[in-house]
Order: structure tokens, then C-alpha cells, then sequence
């Protein structure tokens, strides 16, 4: 019993300690939280947060990934085209663990029908480290936010979190089809039985994803958007293989009888990588006939409560209008 | 876990040995750090531990077999009638080649994977004059390099060179060897501790007590806050104008010197405050490797401030056994002759610190403004040793108190402005880059980039720089405190518990707030540990 006293007492005092940090941590979290979703409050990934600003439970579908979903889907075309509500919560070379926030906190407003995965974050790299950071990040949010010391108000100290703003182009990214960089695609989705390596820790996450997908009622749907940088006939065969073992529909668009046909030379702005508008035009309106015609996703064009949309989507074809 | 400052190892390895240490029955502790020591390394070299299990045997063996000499000289010297003179030249010439083998091994393997990329390069365009085709250091380049070898080899060295002096007995117990090399939190940058220093109290398997956690908690925690704010903060500038280098003006360069140096103390001792700290929760005070070095008043005493372990290393094992060899004995003599009994030896004593400063620069890597680094420090305190006596005398004549406080005021200010130099040396991208930044510093200085706001579009804003000031103000006091005796962790002991808790959790929340970590910042990668 002596020996033990010693050891026990340590915990107990660390304990405390620990206690009183988290109570300090979530404290200096609620300051330096933005107050409001906009960048200019210091929100970080604006364009994907700004799924927080659409009304609560009117989204069908959420596209989440990396940049190959900003640059490819765009939800004011297909809504255009089918009149379905989606938004994009991508952000550049995101991780799976970022998807999963990203993800989670979307679903604390909306329950869409179908969550859209692109497949190039999934193979993306992280260790245990960027797992455990995005972890705390998550819990105390001034682990991401601690840089708003700089910028701090009254205002921070004594308001309160408001999620106010949304996307105009619901978070995708325009580029433009006069900004070109030719693609050498002599060996893009070369014939290969070969399977692309996939962490375990990838793999657990993205399981992770499925099952967070399930509890909340949506489909997981994987797509793999065209590109000739970042996709493979490897990776292919291994999401075709993780598909069927996660029990989830795959779609490829670089190869097959869902291959959206980019032209190479025009439609990728920086040289196969990423889409331009152009590419990103054929892709969108390729997953919109998927989603309208598979999962018989519902036409809110008619709808009144989605007024809004028109309005987003007849100042998205000014936009385009501007850059033709 | 490639830095002690991460989240693996602060958030889970640490605790997790404590724990385990703590809840060990005290025999079993000293093998709960070995084991957690060799793993630690493991995961950073992975099969490269092998090369540390090299120098633990190697040095444990031949310490053995050193004191097995030791017991036969003491032996045979006591039989009467024996040459004591023959006798006494036989074991030492025995036990020199025994140290020798063993000086030959570590410094030769350390040599091999650090250095020989360096020597090759050197010598290809003398081979070439020659007609000699040489390659590079060929398959040795790409085995790559253990960590903390330039730290745990001169451990081993001086531990081996300790037993051959008798300043130290040979271990018999292996264990206790290799804990004392491979300590996990002074692997990665030291200190270079001797062997008397740590290695008992490492195998005592002292017991985990509040009073210790909490000190080493907060070392730690001062270490992370010197890393996080200011060297990874200061990161952003200092690698923006060193990556262009004499491309910006002198002001924006002297500017830079004087931020990377703050940076490179700021993340040395940050991460020797992680392992002193660290070595506190187990009970074992480690030799603190800075003192206030900004205090300092000449070169020479900079360096009994700064890395004191690294340079009381080279004290002891280059510059007096240089000093004391019979070559350099008899230079002392004849310039003694020549320039008298003062001027004599300080010139003669050029030799010596030749030698350990020709070390000391290519202990810090393998390059060209390592050695024009020692180089310049060579000049500066050999020289400052020499003209000391000139200028006491021009002080004398001109009426200058040498106990003033402004002259003290002026020396501080000379040396600091002689270390800035130093290290943009240091951390020129090369020799070459490294004069060419010095010419600019001194040739074109301007405050015109401080005038029209250039210094803040070079990655720091004035809210980075006014966090950086507010936090040198901070380890200002602390030193200053430090340098009067006070010791400041040690005194939170004394306090309420709970005015301890809350000094702890302000300091942990201001490491969370004014961190330089996240979005838009890159870590520095611990400094020291790629020497």
C-alpha cells in the first residue's frame, strides 16, 4: 500500500493538472474561435466551412477531399443541370483525418443522402503524429486557431460562434478554361494488374469514414475525378478491391464505362494534375447524371425553400459569362 | 519522433516511460530506460543502432581490459626488485595502444558516415591533379547516419580516456555503460556527459517524486516555450534571407544574424531544457550546457558559456593533451625564450587551440564554413590572448577602469556583435556565401529596408517580431536571475500548490497561444541534432 501511495498520488495531481488545462485550453478556445465563418474572421479553409452556412439539413449530397474535388465538381452546374443541392468541403492536400473533421462537422447541420469521397486523398500520406494533432485540434480548437492572437478583439472574448456565410460557388474552385497547361498522358491508366499500396492508417480512417457516414444515414459513394498526375491503374484496382470489401459503390472517371473524356492538351490547367473550367464542366455534369439517374437524387429547382440556389446559380453564369 | 519537441514524444513517449519507470520495481528501472532508450533510437535510425551497440561494447571492453592492465601494472610494481621505469613504459605503451584502438574505432566509424563525403570532396581535385580518378565515399554515403553519433561518440571516448587517466574505474556492468551512452534524452544533442557525471545515478533507479516531476515538467515546458515562439518564429525570416543570401542589404543580413542566433540558442538549450528536464523526472541531473552565454564579456568566455560540455571536451581531450605533448612542450620553451615568460606560452598555446578549434568546426559538420567558423574563432581568441596585454596597458595609459561598468558594458557589446559574426558564419549556406554576406554586412549597411518596411515582408510581421521581443525579454530576466543564483523552477517548489499549478498551466497555455506551429509555420528540425 505505501509503494502504491506514492504513484497513486502522482496521478491524482496530474489529474488535477490535466483538468484544470483542459478547462483553460477550452476556454482560450472559445477566444480564439472565429466568431463567423468568413476568412476575414480569421476562419481557416473558408470555402469548405462555409457548408456551415447553408441552411441546416438542405443538402443532398457532400463531395469531400482534396483539391482534384474543388477543381472537378462543381454544385452550381449540377444543380443547373439536375437541381441538386451539394456543396464541396475540400481543401488542398487534404488527409484523411482533416476529411473525417471535415465530414463530421458538416454532418453537425446537414444529413445528406450521399457523401462523395474523391479516392487521391486516400492514399495520401500521415502518421500517427497529424492523426493526434488534427485530434486536439478537433477538441480544443485553439490548437488551430492560436494564431488569432493577433487579432483579437473584445468582441472575440465576449461573442459567441456564428456560422452566417456560405460559398457563393459552394466551394468550388474556378479555373478558368483559358488557363491551360498541357498534359503528357502517354502512360496515364496504362494497363496494370498491379495494386497500389494502402496504409493500414489510411485504410482504418477511411473505415472510419464509412462508419461515421452509416450513423448518420448517408451513402458513401468513392469517385475517382480525372487526372493524370495523381491517378493510376494501381490505384484503381485498389479502390476497386477496398470498394467491394467496404461494401460501397466506386466510380472511375479516368477509365471504364464511366471515363469522362478530358482532353488532355485543353482541359487540365496545370499540366494534368488539376481540371480547368472546362474539364471540371464535363466531370460535374457527368456526376450529376450519376447522382440524378443512380441514386435518383431529387430535382429542388422547383422548390421554394431553395430560391436561394437560383440566385447563387444566375450569378455563377455571370461569372462564367465574365471569363468566356 | 524525430524531435523531443513533438507530440509523440512529449504526449505519449515520456509519459509513458515515466509511468513505467515509476511503477518498476527499482531494480528493473534502469532497464525500463535502457529498453526505452534503445527504442527511442530505434525509431529514428532503425537498423543504424547497431553502430551505438558498436561503440558501448567496444569502449566496454576495452575500458575492462584497461583496468585488467591497471591491476597488472599495480601488481608487477609491487614484485621487488623490478624495473619500475621499464615496467611502467611497458604498461603505458600497452594501455596507450588499447585507448588508441578504441579512440581509432568510435572517432573512425563516426568519421566514416559523417565525414568522408566531405574529405572526398576535397580530395578528388588533388587526386585528379595526379591522374587519379576518385569516386565519392561510395555505399558508406547511402547507410546515412545514426543519431546523436557526434554526442554519444565523444561520451564514449572520454569514458574510455577516463579509465586510461584513472580518473574513472573500468564498468563491469554493461548495462550500466550503455544506459549512460544511450540516455534517450540526451541522444539526440547531448550533453556530452562523462561518465562519473551520470552514469551511477542513471543505474540507481531513483524513484519518480513530485518535487522532480513538476521541475522537469517545467524545464521542459521552458524549453518548448523558447523553441515554439521564438526559433520556429524566427525560422521563417532567418530562412527567407540565408536562402538568398547577399542578395538583401546589410541591415536586413545584420538583422538575420542576430535572429538566427537567437534561434539557434533559443532551440539548443530549448532542447537541452527537455533533456535536463527529462533527466530530473527520473532523478538525475544532467551538466547544464549553457550559462547565460549572452553575459559574456570576450570570445573565450562565450565559449565557457555556450555548449560548455562540448567545449570542456575539447578542453580536455585535445587542447591539454596537445598542450602537454613533447612537440608542443618544446615550441612553449623556445617561444618563451623568444617572447618571455608571458607572451612565451600564450603564443605557443596558438597550437593547441588550433587543434581544438579546427574540431570544434568540423565537429559541427562537414563543410566549409564549419572550418572558417573554428577559423574565425580561432583568430579571435588566440589573438584576444595575445593583445590582452597590449590592451591592459593602453587601458592603463588612457585612464579606462577595467572594473567599470560601462567597460564591461562595451566588452559585453563587442562580444555579442563577434558571436552575430560568428554565427552567420555558421549558418551560411557555405563558405563562399558566408564572406559574401560578411562583405555585404559590412559594406553595404543600410537601415533602408527597416525604413520602408521590407523586414516585414520577408515571413515575419511586426506582431511575429513583437512576440519574439516580449519573450527575449522574458529569458532575459530569467537569465539575469539565473546569472545572480536564483534559480527559478527550483524556488516554485516553495510556493502554495496553488500558485505552482497555475505558474505551470500560464506557461503551458502561452506555449498553446504564441507557438509558432500550424498553418503557415515549418518547425525548424532540432538544430543540433544534424551535428
Amino acid at each position: 500500500m505505501q509503494r502504491l501511495g506514492r504513484p497513486v498520488r502522482l496521478l491524482a495531481w496530474g489529474a488535477v493538472a490535466a483538468a484544470l488545462m483542459c478547462a483553460v485550453l477550452a476556454l482560450a478556445s472559445h477566444v480564439v474561435m472565429p466568431k463567423n465563418n468568413q476568412a476575414a474572421f480569421g476562419q481557416i479553409d473558408a470555402a469548405a466551412n462555409g457548408v456551415l452556412g447553408e441552411r441546416a439539413d438542405s443538402l443532398d449530397v457532400l463531395f469531400v477531399g482534396d483539391s482534384e474535388t474543388y477543381h472537378s465538381f462543381s454544385p452550381l452546374q449540377m444543380w443547373g443541370e439536375r437541381g441538386i443541392a451539394s456543396y464541396v468541403c475540400a481543401t488542398s492536400a487534404q488527409r484523411l483525418p482533416y476529411t473525417r473533421t471535415l465530414l463530421c462537422r458538416a454532418l453537425t447541420r446537414q444529413r445528406p443522402r450521399i457523401v462523395v469521397l474523391e479516392t487521391h486523398c486516400i492514399f495520401a500520406g500521415f502518421d500517427e503524429e497529424d492523426e493526434a494533432l488534427r485530434a486536439l485540434k478537433d477538441l480544443f480548437p485553439v490548437f488551430e486557431y492560436h494564431n488569432r492572437w493577433k487579432s483579437l478583439t473584445l468582441g472575440d472574448i465576449t461573442g459567441s460562434v456564428r456560422f452566417t456565410w456560405t460559398d457563393p460557388l459552394k466551394g468550388f474552385t474556378l479555373k478558368s478554361a483559358t488557363e491551360v497547361r498541357a498534359a503528357d498522358a502517354s502512360g496515364y491508366m496504362a494497363p496494370s494488374s498491379e495494386l497500389e499500396d494502402l496504409p493500414a492508417r489510411n485504410r482504418r480512417v477511411l473505415e472510419d469514414i464509412k462508419a461515421i457516414c452509416d450513423a448518420h444515414g448517408a451513402k458513401l459513394v468513392l469517385v475517382s475525378t480525372p487526372s493524370t498526375v495523381n491517378w493510376s491503374m494501381p490505384k484503381h484496382n485498389r479502390m476497386v478491391a477496398v470498394a467491394r470489401e467496404l461494401g460501397v459503390d466506386y466510380w472511375d472517371l479516368n477509365t471504364g464505362d464511366t471515363k469522362v473524356d478530358i482532353d488532355w492538351q485543353t482541359e487540365t490547367c496545370d499540366g494534368g494534375d488539376h481540371l480547368n473550367l472546362s474539364g471540371a464542366q464535363k466531370v460535374s455534369s457527368r456526376m450529376a447524371a450519376l447522382l440524378s439517374d443512380t441514386y435518383r437524387m431529387p430535382d429542388h429547382r422547383e422548390d421554394d425553400a431553395y430560391s436561394d440556389w437560383d440566385e447563387a446559380y444566375t450569378s455563377y453564369g455571370r461569372q462564367l459569362a465574365a471569363l468566356a | 519522433m524525430n524531435s523531443y519537441f513533438s507530440i509523440a514524444v512529449i504526449g505519449a513517449f515520456l509519459p509513458a516511460v515515466v509511468l513505467v519507470y515509476a511503477l518498476a520495481p527499482r531494480r528493473v528501472r534502469p532497464v525500463v530506460l535502457l529498453a526505452a532508450s534503445y527504442l527511442f533510437f530505434w525509431s529514428i535510425s532503425g537498423a543504424l543502432l547497431v553502430f551505438l551497440l558498436v561503440s558501448t561494447v567496444s569502449v566496454w571492453a576495452l575500458g575492462l581490459l584497461l583496468g585488467r592492465l591497471q591491476t597488472r601494472r599495480r601488481g608487477a610494481l609491487a614484485v621487488p626488485g623490478c624495473d619500475r621505469k621499464a615496467c611502467r613504459r611497458f604498461y603505458r605503451r600497452a594501455m596507450r595502444g588499447v585507448v588508441a584502438a578504441g579512440v581509432i574505432l568510435n572517432i573512425g566509424i563516426l568519421i566514416a558516415l559523417k565525414y568522408l563525403g566531405f574529405f572526398a570532396r576535397i580530395a578528388q581535385p588533388l587526386l585528379a591533379l595526379i591522374g587519379i580518378a576518385a569516386d565519392g565515399p561510395g555505399t558508406l554515403g547511402t547507410i546515412g547516419v545514426p543519431i546523436g553519433i557526434s554526442f554519444y561518440t565523444l561520451s564514449a571516448v572520454s569514458y574510455l580516456v577516463d579509465v586510461y587517466r584513472e580518473g574513472t574505474a573500468p564498468d563491469r556492468n554493461l548495462g550500466r555503460l550503455a544506459l549512460f551512452l544511450a540516455f534517450f534524452p540526451q541522444i539526440m544533442e547531448g550533453p556530452i556527459c562523462r561518465y562519473r557525471q551520470s552514469a551511477s545515478a542513471l543505474w540507481e533507479g531513483r524513484p519518480v517524486v513530485a518535487h522532480n516531476l513538476y521541475r522537469g515538467g517545467m524545464r521542459i515546458l521552458w524549453g518548448l516555450a523558447k523553441k515554439l515562439i521564438v526559433a520556429d518564429r524566427v525560422n521563417l525570416f532567418v530562412k527567407t534571407v540565408f536562402d538568398a543570401g547577399a542578395t538583401y542589404d546589410g541591415g536586413v543580413i545584420a538583422l538575420a544574424a542576430v535572429l538566427y542566433t537567437v534561434q539557434l540558442y533559443c532551440d539548443f538549450s530549448g532542447t537541452m531544457d527537455f533533456a535536463v528536464g527529462a533527466g530530473q523526472m527520473f532523478g538525475v541531473e544532467l551538466p547544464e550546457n549553457f550559462r547565460q552565454p549572452f553575459f559574456s564579456r570576450t570570445a573565450a568566455e562565450f565559449w565557457q558559456r555556450w555548449h560548455i560540455t562540448l567545449g570542456s571536451w575539447f578542453r580536455d581531450y585535445v587542447f591539454y593533451p596537445v598542450s602537454l605533448s613533447a612537440p608542443v612542450k618544446r615550441l612553449t620553451g623556445a617561444a618563451r625564450r623568444v617572447l618571455g615568460n608571458r607572451m612565451g606560452p600564450l603564443a605557443a598555446s596558438g597550437v593547441a587551440l588550433a587543434a581544438v578549434w579546427l574540431c570544434n568546426g568540423l565537429w559541427h559538420g562537414a563543410g566549409g564554413q564549419y572550418v572558417l567558423f573554428g577559423l574565425y574563432y580561432f583568430v579571435l581568441i588566440w589573438g584576444g590572448g595575445l593583445m590582452g596585454p597590449v590592451a591592459e596597458r593602453f587601458c592603463a595609459a588612457v585612464g579606462i577602469d577595467h572594473n567599470g561598468r560601462a567597460w564591461h558594458a562595451w566588452q559585453r557589446a563587442r562580444t555579442l556583435a563577434v558571436v552575430f559574426v560568428g554565427e552567420l558564419i555558421f549558418r551560411a549556406p557555405g563558405g563562399t556565401a558566408a564572406l559574401a554576406m560578411v562583405a555585404r554586412l559590412v559594406g553595404g549597411f543600410t537601415l533602408a529596408s527597416f525604413r520602408d518596411g521590407t523586414v516585414l515582408s520577408l515571413g515575419m510581421d511586426a506582431a511575429d517580431f513583437a512576440a519574439v521581443g516580449a519573450f527575449c525579454v522574458a529569458l532575459f530576466v530569467v537569465g539575469l536571475l539565473r546569472e545572480r543564483g536564483t534559480r527559478l523552477f527550483g524556488r516554485m517548489w516553495a510556493a502554495h500548490p496553488v500558485a505552482r499549478v497555475t505558474v505551470m498551466v500560464c506557461l503551458a497555455l502561452t506555449v498553446v497561444v504564441f507557438g509558432a506551429y500550424g498553418a503557415g509555420y515549418q518547425p525548424v528540425d532540432p538544430m543540433y541534432a544534424q551535428f
